[in-house]
C-alpha cells in the first residue's frame, strides 16, 4: 500500500522509488540520478548546525565516494571552514560550484572545497525532512556547468528521492515502532541467542542480523543488549 | 595499502566471470579476489572447504537447476552460510525482487548498474574492512 497518493507528484521517477528497499537502492538511485546529469558523485550530508563541527566522513549518510577520500579530507580540512558549508546556513537556494569561478578582481570565488576534494563542479540541494531536519544532497564531478532546466530536474528529483531516503531508511519511527522481523530477532536476543545463531535461524546474513540490532537499540534508546531485553520487557513488546 | 577481499561469484554464463574480473580490477581501494562457479552446488563446496576466505557471495538470479534466488538463497542460508549475498540480474523490477528480506537476500542490483564505484559502495556497506585507511 503506498503511502503516498497521486497528488505527491514524482513523474517516472515514481516506479523505482517506490520499490526501493535498502541503502543499496537508494545508492543505485543517487548514482544514477548523478551519472545522468553529467556528475560523478552523490552524497547526502546531514546539517546539524553551523558552529558545531561537522566532518565529511561522519556527516555522509550515503555517498558513492572513493573509499577513503572523506576521511583524508577530514585529516586535512574543516568542513565547517569552507565556503560550501557556510552557505548552506545563508539561505536554502540551491548552489553551483566551479573550480573556474573567479571575482572580477581575479580572486577564487568559493571553490576551496572543489581544491581541497578534487574535483570541478559541485551542485548542493538542501532539502529536509518530514520533521524539519535539515540536509542536503550533494552532487560532484568534473563537468561542464549544468543549465537551467537540467538544474531544475535534478533540484527536484533529488529532492523527491531524499524523501523516501529519508522515509524509508533514515527515520527513526517513534515510540517503539519495532518492525515485525525486529520484534523476531529480539525475540531470539532474549533467548540468549548469538547474532551467527540467529542468522542461521532466520535465513538471513549476520551483517542483516547486526543492523536490525543496531535499529532496536536505537528505536528502543538503550546502550546494550542486555539494557535492550529488559526494556523490552518492561514495555511488554516482548514477554 | 588496501584490504584484500575474497566474492564469490555464482552465475552460470562465463562471460559474466570475466567482465565482473575486469570490472573488479578497476576497484583501488580494495584488493579483490573473485573466485567463480557456475551452481548452487559448486557454491556449497566452495563454502564448506575449510579455511577458503569469503566476504560476500554474489549469485545471478536465474540458476540451472533452481528457478530464482527464491530458492537459491535460502539454500545457502540452509546450509550454514551467513555472510552477505547480492542478486545480480537484468531485469530487478519484477515485483518478487520486493521480497528479497524473506529469502535472505541483502540486496540486489541491476547488471547494468554495476560499475566500480557501485562495487566500493557495497564493500563498504557490507564488508567492514578499514579501506582507505593507510591512504
Amino acid at each position: 500500500m503506498p503511502v503516498l497518493n497521486r497528488h505527491y507528484r514524482r513523474y517516472d521517477f515514481e516506479g523505482d522509488l517506490e520499490k526501493a528497499l535498502n541503502r543499496v537502492d537508494f545508492f543505485r538511485i543517487f548514482h544514477t540520478m548523478a551519472l545522468r546529469y553529467g556528475f560523478e558523485h552523490f552524497g547526502v550530508l546531514q546539517l546539524i548546525n553551523e558552529h558545531e563541527t561537522s566532518q565529511l566522513a561522519t556527516r555522509l549518510m550515503l555517498h558513492d565516494l572513493p573509499a577513503g577520500l572523506a576521511e583524508t579530507y577530514d585529516k586535512r580540512y574543516r568542513l565547517n571552514d569552507s565556503t560550501l558549508f557556510k552557505s548552506f546556513y545563508r539561505s536554502t537556494i540551491s548552489t553551483v560550484w566551479r573550480s573556474t569561478d573567479h571575482f572580477e578582481n581575479g580572486a577564487r570565488d568559493g571553490s576551496d572545497f572543489l581544491d581541497q576534494i578534487g574535483f570541478d563542479m559541485a551542485l548542493s540541494i538542501p532539502v529536509h525532512s518530514v520533521n524539519g531536519t535539515r540536509f542536503a544532497v550533494l552532487f560532484l564531478g568534473d563537468g561542464d556547468d549544468i543549465d537551467r532546466r537540467e538544474h531544475y530536474e535534478i533540484c527536484y528529483e533529488a529532492g523527491c528521492a531524499f524523501d523516501y531516503f529519508h522515509r524509508q531508511v533514515l527515520a527513526n519511527k517513534a515510540g517503539m515502532g519495532l518492525t515485525p522481523r525486529e520484534t523476531e530477532i529480539l525475540r531470539w536476543i532474549s533467548y540468549g541467542k548469538t547474532a551467527s545463531e540467529i542468522a542461521l535461524i532466520v535465513s538471513v546474513s549476520e551483517h542483516t542480523v547486526n543492523s536490525h540490532t543496531a535499529t532496536i537499540l536505537k528505536k528502543l534508546d538503550v546502550v546494550n543488549r542486555t539494557q535492550m531485553v529488559a526494556k523490552a520487557i518492561r514495555e511488554q513488546i516482548i514477554q | 595499502m588496501t584490504a584484500p577481499v575474497h566474492i564469490l561469484l555464482v552465475d552460470d554464463d562465463p562471460a559474466e566471470n570475466v567482465i565482473l574480473r575486469a570490472l573488479m580490477r578497476k576497484v583501488a581501494s580494495y584488493a579483490i579476489t573473485l573466485h567463480y562457479v557456475e551452481t548452487v552446488d559448486g557454491a556449497l563446496d566452495f563454502i564448506r572447504a575449510a579455511g577458503a576466505p569469503l566476504d560476500m557471495i554474489l549469485m545471478d538470479n536465474r540458476l540451472q537447476p533452481q528457478a530464482d534466488f527464491r530458492e537459491t538463497v535460502p539454500e545457502l542460508r540452509r546450509n550454514g552460510y551467513i555472510g552477505p549475498v547480492g542478486v545480480i540480474s537484468s531485469s530487478i523490477s519484477d515485483a518478487y525482487f520486493q521480497k528479497i528480506d524473506d529469502y535472505g537476500v541483502d540486496f540486489r542490483i541491476d547488471k547494468a548498474e554495476l560499475d566500480p564505484t557501485a562495487i566500493e559502495f557495497i564493500l563498504q556497506e557490507y564488508v567492514k574492512r578499514d579501506a582507505g585507511a593507510g591512504i
